[in-house]
């Protein structure tokens, strides 16, 4: 009995081994191709930072919209795959709000008043999205608390589609431009490096923003009855925390952050659709899968190093950049293989894994 | 084991031919349709009373919806007219309208919807080349004729499908005349070419690319998107290194519109000409790129206007929608123009039989497609060649001006 312990305990070292090997060596020939063929191109140095600032801007966005997947992963141990509808929504709402501000001729006036307007347009993506979150949460995931994790994951996949489809019928097919205000088109030129004051304002506001959600998680009170739900929900209910409030808050926090997502990357890339947010919504998860799901800092680090690769790739690569896509995924392949847990690796306690 | 699945087959047999029964009772009925039933293959027979029923494979989702109802409404218009001129022999017609989401798959599903219909005579559509692609081998096998109002391809008729036909212009022309109009008219050489990786933008874009490089042109860049993508900037970033003096896109209105935008702010595209195509010559394009659509170019398939008739078919269609053709998009005089061909070839081989019936011989239909004299359309006189070529007109190219498309060189500018 013991002795086959033991010889299975011998296989799987081999296997992990032989794992390591696979990955050193697929890690060599990436470098490899890098040096022989992206490097050989002989692109300038202000180009490789254009790029790493489009992966910037771009890892702004998908850190926003990674740490929605994340906090519901750490509390409730599902997938919410809606959640690239909630940050569509958030871009479709903030279409509207942009509407109306122009209709009162705000976008025109005065530097003050023109971000003052934003600042309401962003609002309104937000409140949007915290309600359609928090919608979610009660109508498709809590009557299915008790049921098998695979049963909200399906729920989650047919919420994504109904709020598309939703969308597609009331606000039509066709795309719904953003007219940026003045204030906040083109940008600042350095040299050969162009950075688009959208994108410096993306990456600025995801930042500040996900400080403030450090700050709720690690100094509020309703931070530490957050991280308690996460690390035992019973012990915590026993505690005294009101679970199914703490649910709802962490819905809330990741849907406000999802919808001033989708309001500057409407501002940023100039058009919503229904289906707008799926794309974002499939990268953000990888994200969070990259950096390892349910850790808060992971999913920020895990969508800075996606967008970087994502925009620097092809081209240090040397392949098509309509490969991007590929590239990005090919990565959540390899990270799932080689390192399941995310790059950041365990900080989720027992019970998770 | 043999006898049981003997026993299973003979009692499926039995429920089939029940439920066959129980289908068919109501036809039964009906004196002139149990005629009709008897061999009747190859043939589509219209009892009396019923509708000439013409399937129609519309861009309704996807990327380009606005010219897809466009294509529809002007479909529709050209029905409405052939049933308030009296129909053929009392029979009216009768438009299907199904969504082909501009997407080779969608394109098949409705393909195969049409063909497992036997009231459906001919097609219209399909809206963009890639749907169109996906509607061939199955309305070919189904022995359906269509002709398509706007897919520009050049593949999409070829001498072995007798049952493809267009009123579009190839593409083979607009990728010529574009890149004519591109080294010769605006002296460009150092060229970048993007597409979206549809049929239509990619076939285009290559054929832009190997005209330029016949004329001794440079294609520093040949990239691909895809349909849907909105931020290109990485890509802008690239292509901008090699310096390009013109940039051309092949594909649809958003993404040609937010490229056009994005450039602008792309290192080394500061001064960059911006050219796409007929899929971008649509309002949508002007939105997505907002004020860098100042300046950019488009080309367009466009027919030879019989500017009275298409006075009359503007004004039918802002009653019936209550919006300007034009605000759409650009192909509605094709799709009336595709219509009233099928109606045409229709007249010319529909038979009434002793019982009423209008009877319709699908292979007779096949040729006489190709085979009708010709009459005035919307998009000028319309005739088919042995391919299937229908479409009249040639290649504008427009530059947009105060937010509007203004036609700078082309065919009726000569």
């Amino acid at each position: 009995m013991a002795r086959h312990a033991e010889t299975a305990q011998k296989l799987r070292i081999d296997e992990q081994a032989a794992t390591r090997y696979i990955g050193i060596a697929i890690l060599a020939l990436i470098i490899w191709r890098v040096i022989t063929v992206g490097l050989a191109e002989g692109y300038p140095t202000s180009f490789w930072i254009s790029q790493a600032l489009n992966g910037m801007v771009l890892g702004g966005v998908y850190a926003l919209v990674a740490l929605g997947y994340t906090l519901v992963y750490g509390i409730l141990f599902m997938i919410n795959f809606a959640h690239g509808e909630v940050m569509m929504l958030g871009g479709i709402a903030g279409f509207f709000a942009l509407q109306f501000a122009q209709g009162q001729g705000w976008m025109e006036g005065p530097w003050l008043v023109v971000v003052v307007a934003l600042l309401f347009i962003m609002l309104i993506g937000m409140v949007t999205s915290v309600l359609i979150g928090m919608t979610l949460e009660r109508l498709a995931y809590r009557p299915l608390r008790q049921a098998p994790r695979l049963v909200p994951l399906i729920s989650a996949i047919g919420a994504s589609l109904f709020l598309q489809y939703s969308v597609l019928l009331i606000f039509g097919v066709s795309p719904h431009s953003y007219r940026k205000p003045a204030l906040i088109s083109g940008g600042l030129r350095l040299g050969n490096v162009f950075i688009p004051y959208t994108g410096a304002i993306i990456f600025i506001t995801s930042v500040l923003l996900m400080l403030a959600l450090y700050f709720i998680i690690q100094r509020t009170k309703l931070g530490r009855a957050m991280r308690a739900v996460a690390e035992d929900r019973s012990t915590a209910a026993l505690m005294g925390v009101d679970v199914d409030a703490v649910i709802v808050v962490t819905f809330m926090l990741g849907s406000a952050l999802a919808g001033a997502a989708g309001v500057m990357l409407g501002f940023h890339n100039t058009v919503v659709k229904f289906n707008s947010g799926f794309m974002p919504g499939l990268k953000a998860f990888t994200a969070a899968v990259l950096g390892g799901i349910g850790n808060i800092p992971g999913a920020m680090f895990g969508a800075l190093v996606l967008g970087l690769i994502e925009a620097i790739g092809p081209s240090a690569l040397g392949i098509p950049t309509e490969y991007k896509d590929v590239i990005a995924f090919t990565l959540l392949v390899l990270i799932l293989i080689f390192r399941p847990s995310g790059l950041f690796g365990e900080v989720l306690s027992e019970k998770k894994a | 084991m043999q006898t049981r699945f003997t026993t299973l087959g003979l009692l499926l047999v039995a429920a089939l031919a029940l439920a066959g029964c129980v289908g068919m009772a109501p036809v039964a009925s009906e004196p002139p349709a149990e005629e009709a039933a008897v061999d009747m293959s190859g043939k589509v027979v219209i009892a009396s009373g019923e509708k000439i029923r013409i399937g129609g494979s519309f861009a309704l989702t996807g990327p380009i919806p606005d010219p897809g109802k466009d294509i529809r409404q002007g479909a529709e218009i050209a029905i409405d007219d052939l049933n308030a001129a009296g129909g053929l022999e009392g029979f009216m017609f009768d438009l299907v309208a199904e969504d082909g989401a501009c997407d080779g798959t969608q394109g098949t599903n409705v393909g195969n919807k049409f063909a497992a219909d036997e009231t459906i005579v001919a097609v219209t559509g399909g809206t963009c080349s890639g749907e169109t692609f996906g509607l061939i081998p199955i309305l070919l096998e189904a022995r359906i004729p269509f002709v398509s109002p706007s897919a520009t391809n050049p593949d999409i008729t070829s001498s072995d499908c007798d049952v493809c036909n267009r009123v579009a212009l190839s593409d083979a022309l607009q990728g010529v005349v574009d890149a004519d109009f591109a080294f010769s008219d605006l002296g460009v050489t150092k060229v970048a070419v993007v597409h979206d990786n549809s049929d239509y933008g990619k076939g285009l874009a290559e054929i832009f690319q190997n005209h330029i490089l016949a004329l001794g042109g440079e294609v520093t860049n040949f990239e691909g998107v895809q349909v849907g993508d909105t931020d290109f900037r990485a890509l802008l970033a690239k292509v901008g290194a090699n310096g390009p003096e013109f940039i051309f896109f092949g594909g649809y209105s958003t993404e040609a519109g937010l490229i056009a935008q994005q450039m602008t702010e792309a290192p080394g595209l500061e001064n960059t000409l911006f050219m796409s195509d007929d899929g971008a010559y649509t309002r949508q394009y002007l939105d997505a790129a907002g004020e860098a659509a100042e300046g950019t170019y488009v080309s367009f398939v466009a027919g030879a206007d019989a500017e009275a008739m298409n006075a009359d078919f503007d004004a039918k269609y802002l009653d019936k929608y209550g919006v300007s053709p034009d605000d759409l998009g650009p192909f509605h005089g094709q799709s009336y123009d595709s219509v009233k061909l099928i109606a045409a070839a229709i007249k010319e081989v529909a038979l009434v039989d002793s019982g009423g019936n209008l009877v319709i011989d699908r292979e007779e239909l096949i040729s006489a497609i190709r085979a009708v004299e010709g009459f005035d359309g919307l998009t000028g006189m319309i005739k088919c060649d042995e391919v299937g070529e229908c479409g009249a007109g040639g290649v504008q190219i427009f530059q947009v001006e105060g937010g509007a498309f203004n036609q700078i060189a082309g065919f009726g500018r000569e």
